[in-house]
């Protein structure tokens, strides 16, 4: 039984490598494996060499002043912080809100299953995460400083300890999440509020973390000896990724004990949070005028409220909201001196590259808004109600991407204006990086809801399907990364030849271009693919 | 009214619908009534302009809905066999929605409301999401918005299911008053007696194919309408 529902739960989470859902056919074995060498190369090469480069910094130092423990313990920490923060988002949801709960629940299956089959997934994420830094980390210690099979499977045990330990706190906070939602009217807004807070703390502690970094990597030793007579626990923790089997067991109970703690919790709980109905606290509908408004008005008022009725949609997709504006406010507060260490930087002919590279920056913030990709896919099984109402397809997709026109284009204005203010240059220039930034926000909106239409998928138990893990928001994701570097990288090269107004008019006509291309395609075929779903 | 002409619609290698024409004249309740897996919802489907016909054509008051999708479905409402409604918006935020994209007056939007949600009891849960809705209060929201726009012609999959005995009984009055009023009902069953008490005309379908159609009596004779459906499937 419990196998069974394993494979259910893997099939899900690996559905689309194997399975296409827009031919309704198996994938190819080409195919399949295309698709997770793809995975297999973002995750290992783009993530992993991220924290990679990271753990060759601190490896050879700290192994050097006889301190490998420190090491395992750092990065530990790190893999630690990452997988639950990586996690924390979807376990909610993940453990307690799939669709197919009251399938399984009236089926005799021991509860207990079904929970081991949820939490599946969720390790899986988690291991993902923590993985990505610990496993480069491993293996970068294991090549830099070999250490024999001891220190191999001490490694091994580590990174499986973390991604327990990471399971066990995503529960918790998963289930904390779901206890306190229950009691809520505005959950999503409050959500978000609350995984903003924590994404604040994350990155406040993230840029501390550099500075302690290079202190500590001064002065390891004391700082060794402060931390082991301190906080014995991380001692441990760093001596169990050396191997050696005292802390190893140890570490194992510290996360066994809890963990058979969170499980009776989970085991006494999920049936209740599982199928608690929503809007518990019953309101008596009491008449009030009612507005008319046009067809395509009443489309866009029904994508914002398919936006803003979910956290995991707004937090996924919708960040760019918050992310411009705030990158705007700082450029004004720290602007001119980003500026004069730029200039310094690249010198006085390169120095011209600054208001190309704040727009590629501005780019890489609305990149964060990518809410039109998984749009299509989000209307699921209830597609056929705009099918079958008077409003041509077209119309229901302009409402998506007016939805990510509207969030991404006034966010950009105002970080495009506030670029414009602190760049050295002209008034043509200045003009020119808020156009072009709003041009960028324009073609990422009518690209996204391209992917979206290209890219559906329609069948999902969770809505962290077309969220999360579609096809079209990992395009749209690395796509508009892609396109920043390509935006900012070449005018470094090309800065002699032309100043930067040519370079940022030029960009502005091929987003015009593009879009007008693109957009031609979703009026006619794209609307008859949407159409036909 | 609807002219539904050699209709032919085929998913990988199966026809589910094969050839299929029936005429649905103003002032009629049809019945569409077939096994499961028959093509009865493929067919109502395309009537309304979700699924693509392979073939044939079909026309709502002299209108193709191949050529001109909009101006037909201005004319109809299509209620689906699983209500699938906007879980994330209230009762009165959906038809209000619905209201908006057949352009109902605001007035009359508001006595449309008030008076189907009064008579299907649902007015005090109109300010409830739809997600907290039973099967059947969303089947009785799903009749609510199809009738919101005064509709000619109503398409409906397996209406009765899952509504009370009450609401099954005040949704046949309307349909009724749907027909006096000079509009017709289309709608797929499988319950038998229903159809039978209800229908001016029926049809039956199997694996695809019309086999037979005609008014109750012609289909039925002197027999009732399950001997007949039950005879015709074991053929």
């Amino acid at each position: 039984m419990l196998r069974l529902l394993l494979k259910k739960q893997l099939t899900e989470i690996f559905r689309g490598y194997f399975y296409n859902v827009k031919t309704n056919k198996a994938r190819a074995k080409s195919s399949t494996i295309l698709m997770f060498a793809l995975f297999t190369v973002l995750m290992v090469v783009v993530l992993g060499g991220i924290f990679g480069s990271l753990a060759y910094s601190l490896c050879l130092p700290l192994e050097g002043a006889g301190l490998g423990w420190l090491y395992y313990t750092i990065l530990g920490l790190l893999s630690i912080f990452l997988g639950v923060f990586g996690s924390v988002f979807s376990t909610y949801s993940g453990l307690y809100l799939a669709k197919d709960n009251d399938l399984l629940l009236s089926m005799p299956i021991p509860l207990k299953y079904i929970i081991a089959s949820r939490l599946l997934s969720v390790y899986l994420m988690g291991l993902m995460y923590s993985a990505m830094v610990l496993l480069p980390a491993l293996l970068i210690r294991w090549v830099t400083a070999p250490c024999g099979v001891p220190g191999v499977l001490g490694g091994i045990a580590l990174l499986l300890i973390v991604s327990a330990f990471v399971l066990l706190l995503s529960c918790v906070l998963g289930w904390g999440v779901a206890k306190i939602s229950r009691r809520l009217r505005n959950k999503s807004f409050i959500t978000v509020l609350a995984s903003l807070i924590f994404l604040g703390a994350y990155y406040f502690f993230y840029f501390k973390a550099q500075d302690f970094l290079q202190e500590l990597l001064r002065n390891a030793a004391e700082y060794g000896e402060k931390i082991r007579s301190a906080a014995y626990g991380l001692y441990v923790f760093g001596r169990a990724g050396e191997g050696d089997p005292l802390s190893l067991l140890l570490c194992a109970v510290a996360v066994l004990l809890p963990g058979a703690a969170v499980w009776l919790l989970l085991k006494r709980s999920f049936l209740s949070i599982a199928t608690a109905s929503v809007g518990t606290k019953r309101t008596a509908y009491r008449e009030r005028a009612l507005r008319s408004r046009s067809p395509f008005r009443a489309l866009l008022r029904r994508e914002f409220a398919r936006f803003t009725s979910s956290a995991n949609y707004m937090l996924n997709c919708g960040l760019g909201v918050l992310t411009l504006p705030v990158g705007g406010v700082l450029l004004l507060i720290k602007g001119k001196d980003l500026v004069e260490t730029l200039s310094a930087a690249l010198g006085p002919v390169r120095g011209a590259c600054i208001p190309v590279l704040a727009c590629a920056a501005a780019v890489l913030l609305v990149s964060m808004n990518d809410m039109a990709a998984p749009s299509v896919s989000l209307e699921g099984r209830q597609i056929t109600v705009v099918q079958s109402l008077p409003v041509a397809p077209w119309s229901v997709l302009k409402a998506k991407l007016c939805l990510q026109l509207i969030l991404s284009c006034g966010p950009m204005l105002f970080a495009a204006a506030c670029a414009a203010a602190v760049i050295p240059g002209g008034i043509a220039l200045r003009l020119l990086v808020v156009a072009s930034g709003l041009s960028c926000a324009a073609f990422l909106a009518v690209f996204d809801l391209t992917l979206g239409v290209r890219m559906p998928n329609l069948q999902w138990t969770s809505e962290l399907a077309p969220i999360k893990q579609s096809a079209s928001v990992m395009v749209a994701l690395f796509g508009s990364w892609f396109y920043a570097l390509l935006i900012g990288v070449p005018y470094l090269f090309l800065c002699e030849f032309f100043g930067p107004e040519i370079y940022l008019a030029a960009v502005t006509a091929l987003n015009a271009a593009a879009c007008f291309i693109l957009l031609r395609w979703l009026k006619t075929k794209g609307a008859a693919t949407f159409a036909s779903l | 009214m609807l002219q539904i002409e050699h209709l032919t619609k085929i998913y990988g290698e199966k026809k589910a619908v094969d050839d299929l024409s029936l005429h649905i004249a103003p002032g009629e309740i049809y019945g569409f009534i077939g096994h499961n897996g028959a093509g009865k919802t493929t067919t109502l489907k395309a009537c309304v302009g979700i699924l693509q016909p392979d073939g044939g054509e079909i026309r709502v008051n002299g209108t193709s809905v191949r050529t001109d999708p909009i101006t037909c479905k201005k004319q109809l409402a299509y209620i689906p066999d699983n209500p699938e409604l906007y879980d994330y918006m209230s009762g009165i935020k959906y038809l209000n929605f619905i209201a908006d994209v057949f352009g109902v007056p605001a007035g009359e939007r508001q006595e449309r409301i008030r008076d189907y949600a009064a008579r299907f009891e649902m007015t005090a849960n109109l300010s409830q999401p739809v997600a907290s809705y039973s099967h059947g209060m969303k089947q009785k929201l799903s009749i609510i918005a199809a009738w919101m726009h005064s509709p000619r012609l109503i398409i409906m999959d397996e209406p009765f299911v899952g509504l009370d005995p009450k609401a099954s009984y005040l949704l046949k009055e309307m349909m009724r008053e749907v027909c006096e009023g000079g509009g017709a009902i289309f709608f797929s069953t499988h319950v038998l007696e229903v159809a039978e008490k209800l229908c001016d005309k029926v049809a039956i379908i199997k694996q695809g194919r019309l086999i037979r159609s005609g008014t109750m009596e012609e289909v039925k004779g002197d027999d009732s309408l399950e001997e007949v459906f039950l005879e015709l499937e074991a053929e």
